[in-house]
């Protein structure tokens, strides 16, 4: 049938135009569908948690106890093993009640810590992309800044560089060690591991996330895993589950002291009697880098001038243990304002059996203040709702800005609750919820669950913090205390990670010397 | 006897790790500085303290592998120290001061190398050193 011009020419238009609309509202679903930030870039941000049963078995499997059946993950189905390591799998598997490195908390490494069923929080910078996991309050920090590896040196969670290919995060991690798995069914890699990452946001609440494997020595070509991330939005944060700190204390191989951590019928802590005014003038306006929100900016790599404040807040000199220029500014004489239970326990915790119950030589998370100025780095992550800090000793703490309330009290973390707000250029954090097992440094003093700390972060130049914690706890001391040091900041700097427990022959020396009375 | 007690004095110059996890003078013993010297078996290079074995040969002949345990791998790394510079079959000299539970385990402070060369294996903290 032959058309008329005008008619042909109208029909045309009409398409061209509904072409044109269906496009505009594809484009327009597209960008709403996913969050972006100022930059464009898809927002990854938020509590995501896998949707799958690879942490149990990446491939298909049937029901074993304590594992459910589950589907394969992978590309390939099957993992393309050389011949030598489908018979180590085998092993694995039937060793892995013991093998597996999960049974004693340790690291599980990229790509397991993805998919295993604990909730990550992800908190995205221009310069590094963060992730904190429940599990162990292990982290991963994905620097965005066009670096590559700095060290030939091998990590349990690997060496993570990130970029954007279009609107995917892609993610290279290499420098593995060869101690982890990537499920409870004993499926493992080599050193020679290195594992691609794409994280794909295919709508607000789903992140497609892919590894793909690749390892010589272990399998005879790639492989790729392929698992859903669904985000947790009935969950306000992410909490803590210190594996190893509570198999030990199920075990009675570390023992909480009942005065100092909190229990049922523990007695409310009574409020702070006045916030505490810092004593550090703040930088003039102009002197210190901002956040386009004109917040002072304090993200990156960062060091304590700790003054040997985790061998005593007081000046010390004493041989065998680093010496301290002191670091307690209120009360100015007179040492910490003990109660006199605390001082008698903080003189015994010096005594050689007693090192056995510092919790950080069973490389338990150091607890507010102390994960600050023991003598490892950490690196600050700054969102406009949220500050984390991630602490080289495989730790962090997550500080919301946004204005929440504390948890409820029976919710008591080895790192607290922190909540944060800009008082002016001060960054002041108040943490409450600690769980009173922590000591305040190695030489013994005494902190208890009914601490409030009030941390103070002021920046005075582009390079340096004034850092403040005032510590009240009316279970231990007769009046609030005020510790006070520098934080060096170090555009340069990274962290390297501490896999502490991993490896810690301290500890049977220490059980030893407790055990047998050795002074 | 290989292992050489030192003087008293020494103490002043030395103290313990940067990095430390773990209370020092509730594992090892300020009253017993040793000074031993043999050949390394093994390096292990992990936080939150890397180790180094030597083989020492006492007065009676019978060898004994001693664990000096160093600072952590990453401030031994920062320092510019690698596990490379310690080869397997290297002769050495190592300081240190013993474990309390009596087992053969020490901290260390220097090690040095048959050529002269000396590298603080250990804290490296003089006492008073601010950390």
């Amino acid at each position: 049938m032959r058309m008329p011009k005008v008619a042909m020419g109208l029909l045309l238009s009409v398409a061209a135009v509904t072409a044109l609309s269906a496009q505009a509202v594809s484009r327009t679903t597209a960008s709403a569908a996913i969050p972006r930030l100022a930059d464009g870039r898809p927002d990854l941000q938020g509590i995501w948690q896998a949707r799958s049963r690879a942490a149990y078995d990446v491939e298909d499997h049937p029901a074993r106890f304590g594992m459910p059946a589950g589907r394969s993950v992978i590309d390939t189905l099957t993992i393309p093993y050389q011949p030598w390591a489908a018979m180590k799998q085998r092993e694995n598997f039937e060793q892995r009640a013991k093998a597996d490195p999960l049974v004693e908390c340790f690291l599980p490494g990229v790509p397991r810590i993805m998919y295993m069923e604990h909730p990550f929080q992800i908190f995205q910078m221009r310069d590094a992309v963060a992730m904190t996991f429940e599990w162990q309050q292990v982290f991963r920090l994905i620097y965005t800044n066009g670096t590559g590896p700095s060290t030939p040196l091998q990590f349990w969670m690997g060496d993570s560089r990130g970029r954007w290919d279009g609107d995917t995060f892609v993610v290279d991690v290499t420098n593995h060690n060869d101690r982890t798995w990537f499920d409870m069914a004993g499926n493992f890699h080599s050193d020679a591991l290195h594992v691609l990452e794409r994280y794909t946001m295919l709508d607000a609440d789903t992140i497609r996330y892919q590894a793909t494997i690749e390892d010589p020595k272990v399998f005879t070509r790639p492989w790729t895993i392929t698992v859903p991330l669904a985000r947790q939005r009935e969950m306000g944060r992410v909490l803590e589950y210190q594996c190893r700190a509570e198999m030990e204390e199920a075990k009675g191989d570390f023992k909480a002291d009942p005065r100092t951590w909190y229990q049922d019928g523990s007695a409310p802590v009574p409020p702070l009697p006045s916030e505490p005014r810092s004593t550090t003038a703040a930088a003039p306006q102009g002197q210190i880098p901002r956040t386009a929100d004109g917040k002072p900016e304090i993200s990156g790599f960062t060091e304590a001038d700790a003054g040997g404040a985790n061998w005593g807040f007081e000046p010390h000199n004493e041989p065998f243990t680093p010496g301290g220029r002191g670091v307690l500014v209120d009360p100015k004489t007179g040492g910490l304002p003990y109660q006199p239970w605390a001082r008698a326990e903080k003189q015994d915790r010096t005594t050689p059996g007693r090192g056995y119950d510092d919790p950080t030589a069973h490389c338990f998370a150091g607890g507010v203040p102390r994960s600050l100025y023991v003598p490892s780095p950490f690196y600050i992550i700054q969102t406009p709702a949220y500050v984390v800090i991630l602490l080289e000793r495989m730790s962090w703490r997550i500080i919301p800005l946004d204005g929440r309330a504390h948890l409820p009290d029976t919710i008591r973390l080895w790192q607290g609750d922190s909540l944060g707000r800009w008082d002016r250029d001060t960054l002041v954090v108040e943490t409450k919820n600690l769980n009173g097992k922590t000591w305040l440094n190695e030489v013994g003093d005494v902190i208890s669950h009914a601490a409030t700390v009030i941390e103070r972060f002021t920046p005075v130049s582009a390079s340096l913090m004034q850092y403040e914690a005032t510590v009240n706890d009316p279970v231990v001391f007769t009046r609030p205390w005020t510790i006070a040091m520098p934080l060096k900041r170090n555009p340069k700097g990274e962290l390297l990670e501490v896999a502490c427990l991993e490896d810690n022959q301290d500890l049977l020396h220490l059980k030893d010397v407790k055990e047998r009375g050795i002074q | 006897m290989t292992r050489i007690m030192v003087a008293i004095g020494v103490i002043c110059l030395w103290s313990a790790t940067a990095s430390a996890h773990h209370s020092f003078t509730a594992e090892f013993d300020i009253n017993k500085p040793v000074k031993m010297s043999g050949t390394i078996t093994m390096v292990r290079w992990p936080n939150p303290h890397g180790w180094i074995y030597i083989d020492v040969k006492g007065d009676d002949g019978k060898v004994v592998n001693w664990a000096f345990e160093t600072a952590a791998a990453n401030a031994l790394y920062r320092r510019g120290t690698r596990p490379e510079d310690f080869p397997v079959g290297t002769q050495v000299t190592i300081d240190g001061f013993l474990a309390r539970n009596g087992t053969p385990t020490a901290t260390s402070g220097k090690l040095m190398f048959a050529d002269g060369r000396a590298i603080t294996i250990g804290a490296g903290a003089v006492a008073g050193e601010q950390k």
